[in-house]
């Protein structure tokens, strides 16, 4: 090694080891950085995010926040760092700024960074599927990141390094994932993640506490420590792990890029002495003990193109990159600390009564005296587990066998909003945010918009102008993928619309909704995708209708360039709504398929009937036009693709009904449409070629417009179901015939009697073929239609005398079981007389 | 002729003098022994104490004992609530024989429990001959307790009437019980605490009251998940009771282990690889019954059998042990072995004859004459 003084200087250099977001380290730091009052500050972070400093220790800013580095070429990836303002490196860079001294991150930069995850991500084996479900679960396109993260052992332990964790990504089995090994993090080397565990498992049940967390909180945070104990304990639990494993070559590469920067401070011309460097105890350690090959740092990906900014990070989030250390458990329960002075005490009895206040108002019987006992139990439980305080767990367990008396349930639902905690953090304005952020940020405060990392409900009154235009706001996230407000249904609450499953978001049903249900929740990956959604446009109109436009470039057929438009319209696109529409023109020409004209028919008329103002186009003389064209283009087909198979025969069926909709709703095509209309049903319900269905439905809409009369239908129905034509086309004629509307159809004596008359025919030897077709058919009857149907079969076969006879049975044996009734009742009666 | 079974503190006594002796921690007034003490008694201690070896006497969750003690040092009284079975009243037994010394003093909440047991009776004739006098005074175990400044067990608090209860108020609040025949109050001295157990089966039976509940800390004791804990728990506490009662024989490790994940299997309804869905009976199948069906398997090899604990041995037992609530449960072992055991091998195949034997098989033999 020929190196060998430069890493002399590096041991001189005064090394700070951390333990990411702890707050007794952050104490130390600063008492620290106090007594050395350096030159400059080195901390671990992302080289090319110093531009971001300035920012990031705003007054204005508050923690937590993260700094967010993402992919401009294309691919949807990112990585987080972000700091609490408990956070060591975060105490590191305020108290440079509050004195004026230089500070500088030199860790690996965001495009290496992003190139290493994504190497990694390649790489991996895919035995990791949990992180793209997750993914997929919540929407973030952040994905690929976060699954970079909990791939190859160096990559996880890479995130873990540099707090570059799970980019946002809400969902806890990665958390966990991703954990074990985080916590890992000062030592850096992972063989595996059972390693840590059994290693933290033994040293946490060595000491009779429940988990490691315990252990860290009740050993390094909780007790005041003099800085070189402290660092001497970190470096030796760093110590502790790299003996158990290697470190990987991600960490060491990472030790080279930093050791590199801290020489190059010290080349020009700071001394040792006067440098104070904030990095990771595994990093510490290996700078102390000269374990460091520089050459490794010419030996790393090529950066992709990226950019970088700084985006609000919430507790909850933080909170779930569980295992990682001191700070994650319970970030409230850290910023607490931290506020008080690391006074740790105060921390627990804080919780503890807020607990009590938080049961309280849920309806639990929580007195005073519950939480002083608490209080107590807890101390002694301490005092038992030699604890110089209650911690968290102390006043969980005397939270349990006091206020919730026995159940862990209601306590732990209760403590998280006191331990966890719902804050957002805010990035100082003057940060340039990205515009699709500013945007975000804006509207959401003017509409009054959910804030928070907690979900929240919300209802949209379509009849207001401002809350449908909130509509349109929601409508674009949805469409542009931001992950914040999920559509419910158009119920007011939660309960009706889970009976409804079938509402979409957007399309047909949001044009006619009256009220819209969201829910709405804000995360840190709202503000990622915020900030990578940029590369589509400037504004959220704009992303939604470029992606709208890619849609509409790929769509086939008039239906699917028609949903374009309607989505176009309901997220208030105009600039998509001009080409959707000269699509759907262009493409009806052409489109020989009936569904898809027919679908895009019902749009249009629902267009042309409720309007497009939510998209301020003035553009509706144009649909009614290429409404009725469209109309008239798709009657055209019908002839032709009404000759179908069974399988084609329910789309058919749909556009008929589409069809027939819009020719007697739809007053642009009224008139001489709806007579063209009429013939061509006329004819498709005459027509033998036809499937039997798709006839019978015909004649069913032709009977119900009262296009046909009932001797015209019993004709038809004794034609269609005589006994020369196959007995299943006749069933399945009579199954499309009664799908219009059963009611109408059996109320008709004479139709019902072609149908008698008909199923009278069949012989035994048919009839259990069309049994299925035929129960099908009349299984759809309601209880009203089959007592018309009854009465209707009663009158045909002149069954009325008998039908009287039956009744008169009926009623004598009702009178004679009354009659008995009543002895009963009388001596009843006698009885309670006798009593009395 | 020798005891069946001495109580904790005699039959821990080396234990128990052993932990005292090492113990230089503060003890709260009026207990022999300080609360990090009580708890190595009870959780045991991997070095031996002393020179003797502290045995795990509760196998589970250490901050729930720590709960517990840390309770009974304050000044309210302590509820062990669980599923039957689970080990509470010798949860109990322990800490009473740990922090009092004696673990005798007991009251057992019954439908019938009176207030007599809960303060005090007479002795009639005394009472008759000379009047109210303190030789004629009957103290009951609470009474007891307050007097010594001892840990009083009172089982079952649930199935007494509400006047119990109600009367179970003033006394943990005040902590005095006036004897007005005599014109005396008797004050609890320092180191009197109570320890009550509940079954959550007989939740609703009698219901507590909010003002009786609160002046308990809660302790849930749960039923055993791990099966390497019940296992052990098993297997140690059989050994003891063969030894308390010097009748039945060894059974083999394996036995032990076929019948714990049985249990745990049937408790979970659903096998431990998570594959194969099981019914579960309607009995509780506690740590406790397994225990007993191991022990009685012993004691049927030994008096009936070929001499070796067997899953024959074990299949009788269990059709006596799940026959209490009815012939339905007897459906479900035999299901249990006729889709699990027998698709397992060694003991598990040897287990699921037995139980086609004992259920099946046996009520055909009666059937055919």
């Amino acid at each position: 090694m020929t190196r060998r003084p430069d890493l002399a200087t590096l041991a001189a250099v005064r090394i700070l080891p951390v333990r990411h977001h702890s707050p007794r380290v952050s104490q130390v730091v600063r008492a620290e950085l106090d007594r050395i009052d350096p030159d400059v500050v080195l901390v671990e972070g992302p080289s090319d995010a110093g531009d971001l400093l300035s920012v990031l220790v705003d007054d204005d800013t508050r923690p937590p926040v993260a700094i967010l580095g993402y992919r401009t070429d294309g691919p949807s990836q990112s990585v987080v760092w972000p700091f609490a303002s408990y956070s060591p490196e975060y105490v590191a860079l305020r108290w440079a700024h509050e004195h004026g001294v230089r500070a500088e991150l030199i860790d690996l930069d965001i495009g290496t960074a992003l190139a290493i995850a994504e190497e990694d991500h390649d790489a991996e084996d895919p035995d990791t599927g949990t992180d793209t479900d997750t993914d997929t679960d919540t929407g973030s396109e952040a994905d690929t990141g976060s699954e970079a993260d909990t791939g190859s052992e160096a990559e996880a332990e890479a995130e873990a390094e540099a707090d570059t964790d799970t980019d946002t990504d809400t969902d806890t089995d990665t958390d966990t994932d991703t954990g074990s090994e985080a916590e890992a993090d000062p030592a850096a080397a992972a063989s595996a993640d059972d390693d840590f565990d059994s290693l933290d498992d033994a040293i946490a049940s060595s000491a009779h506490m429940a988990s490691f967390d315990e252990v860290w909180d009740a050993w390094l945070e909780s007790p005041s420590h003099a800085a070189a104990d402290l660092n001497r304990a970190l470096l030796a639990y760093a110590g502790l792990l790299a003996a158990r494993g290697r470190r990987s070559h991600r960490t060491r590469h990472r030790d080279a890029v930093m050791a590199r920067h801290i020489l190059a401070t010290v080349a020009a011309g700071t001394p040792p002495s006067r440098i104070v460097v904030i990095v990771g105890a595994a990093h510490a350690a290996a700078f102390l003990a000269g374990d460091v090959d520089l050459d490794l740092a010419d030996d790393l990906p090529a950066p992709l193109p990226c950019a970088r900014t700084l985006i609000p990070y919430s507790f909850p989030r933080l909170s779930e990159q569980l295992g990682y250390g001191a700070g994650n458990r319970a970030p409230r329960y850290y910023q607490r600390a931290h506020d008080a002075g690391c006074d740790f005490e105060r921390a627990s009895l804080e919780t503890l009564i807020e607990l009590g206040e938080t049961l309280r108002l849920r309806g639990f019987a929580v007195s005073l005296a519950d939480t002083i006992e608490a209080w107590r139990l807890a101390v002694t439980l301490a005092g038992m587990r030699g604890k110089p305080a209650p911690g968290l767990d102390e006043a969980r367990q005397a939270a349990i066998a006091t206020m919730g008396r026995g159940e862990a349930g209601p306590i732990d639902a209760a403590l998280a909003p006191a331990a966890v905690g719902r804050a957002i953090g805010r990035v100082a304005s003057r940060l340039g945010q990205g515009p699709l952020q500013a945007e975000f940020w804006r509207e959401v405060r003017a509409r009054r918009l959910p804030e928070r990392d907690d979900p929240e409900d919300l209802t949209l009154s379509m009849v207001d102008d401002v809350q449908v235009d909130t509509s349109v706001f929601l409508h674009r996230l949805r469409l542009a993928d931001v992950p914040y407000a999920t559509f419910r249904g158009a119920g007011r609450d939660r309960g009706a619309a889970r009976g409804r499953g079938d509402d979409d978001a957007g399309g047909l049903d949001a044009l006619s909704r009256v009220r819209e249900g969201w829910t709405a929740q804000w995360t840190p990956a709202t503000d990622v995708a915020l900030v990578e959604k940029v590369v589509l446009g400037d504004g959220l109109e704009e992303v939604a209708s470029r992606l709208l436009l890619d849609r509409l470039a790929a769509a086939r057929g008039t239906g699917e360039a028609a949903d374009v438009l309607l989505e176009a319209v309901v997220a208030g696109c105009p600039a998509v709504v001009a080409r959707a529409l000269a699509a759907c023109d262009a493409a009806a020409a052409h489109d020989d398929d009936l569904p898809s004209l027919a679908r895009a028919c019902a749009a249009l008329s629902a267009l042309t009937s409720y309007g497009t103002s939510r998209a301020h186009t003035g553009g509706d003389a144009a649909i009614a036009t290429l409404c009725v064209t469209t109309f008239e283009r798709a009657v055209l087909r019908l002839p032709g693709a009404a000759a179908v198979d069974d399988a084609g025969a329910a789309a058919v069926k749909t556009a008929l009904r589409a069809l027939h909709e819009v020719a007697l709703a739809q007053p642009r095509v009224a008139g001489h449409g709806r007579d063209a209309w009429l013939a061509a049903a006329r004819d498709t319900a005459d027509a033998f070629d036809v499937h039997p269905e798709i006839a019978g439905l015909a004649a069913g809409l032709l009977y119900l417009a009262q296009a046909l009369d009932d001797a015209a239908v019993a004709t038809a129905v004794s034609l269609r179901l005589s006994p020369a034509i196959d007995p299943a086309a006749g069933a399945a004629y009579l199954a499309g015939f009664l799908e219009v509307n059963a009611l109408v159809v059996v109320k008709s004596r004479p139709v019902v009697a072609a149908l008698d008359a008909y199923l009278a025919t069949l012989d035994g030897e048919t009839f259990p073929d069309v049994l299925p077709v035929l129960r099908r058919a009349f299984a759809a009857l309601g209880a009203t239609e089959r007592r018309y149907l009854l009465e209707n079969v009663i009158a045909v076969r002149g069954l009325g005398a008998q039908a009287g006879a039956a009744a008169a049975v009926v009623a004598a044996t009702d009178r004679a079981a009354v009659e008995a009734l009543a002895g009963d009742l009388a001596g009843a009666l006698d009885d309670l007389d006798d009593l009395l | 002729m020798a005891e069946i079974r001495p109580p904790a503190e005699v039959r821990y006594a080396d234990e128990l003098a052993a932990v005292a002796g090492a113990d230089t921690a503060a003890r709260p007034p009026g207990w022999k022994l300080s609360p990090r003490a009580v708890e190595t008694y009870v959780m045991g201690s991997e070095a031996p104490v002393g020179g003797v070896a502290i045995t795990p006497k509760y196998v589970g969750d250490r901050g729930l004992v720590q709960v517990a003690i840390a309770t009974l040092a304050s000044d309210r009284a302590l509820m062990l609530i669980g599923e039957p079975g689970t080990a509470k009243s010798w949860l109990a037994e322990h800490l009473a024989a740990a922090i009092s010394g004696t673990s005798a003093l007991v009251v057992q909440g019954t439908a019938g429990t009176s207030e007599e047991h809960v303060k005090y009776s007479w002795n009639y004739a005394m009472l008759l001959a000379d009047g109210p006098s303190e030789r004629a005074l009957v103290p009951s175990p609470v009474l007891r307790a307050m007097r010594e400044g001892q840990c009083v067990r009172f089982e079952e608090v649930t199935r007494t009437t509400s006047e119990i209860q109600d009367s179970l108020i003033s006394l943990l609040s005040e902590k005095q019980i006036a004897i007005p025949e005599l014109g005396v109050q008797v004050a609890a001295q320092r180191g009197f605490n109570l320890i009550a157990t509940a079954n959550t089966r007989d939740r609703g039976v009698n219901e507590m009251s909010s003002a009786l509940k609160r002046r308990f800390n809660f302790v849930t004791v749960p039923v055993v998940a791990d099966l390497e804990q019940e296992l052990a728990i098993v297997t140690r506490r059989e050994a003891e009771l063969r030894g308390d009662y010097q009748v039945g024989m060894a059974p083999p490790a394996e036995l032990a282990r076929v019948l714990v994940t049985m249990f745990q299997e049937l408790r979970a309804g659903v096998t431990k690889d998570g594959k194969t869905k099981v019914k579960a009976p309607t009995s509780t199948l506690s740590t406790a019954e397994a225990i007993s069906v191991l022990f009685q398997s012993g004691i049927l090899a030994h008096g009936f059998g070929t001499g070796a604990v067997g899953a024959g041995e074990l299949a009788r037992t269990l059709v006596g042990a799940l026959a209490k609530d009815g012939p339905d449960d007897l459906v479900v072992l035999r299901e249990y072995a006729e889709t699990v055991a027998r698709t397992r091998p060694g003991t598990w195949k040897q287990l699921h004859a037995a139980v086609r034997d004992a259920t099946g098989g046996k009520k055909r033999k009666t059937d055919e004459p």
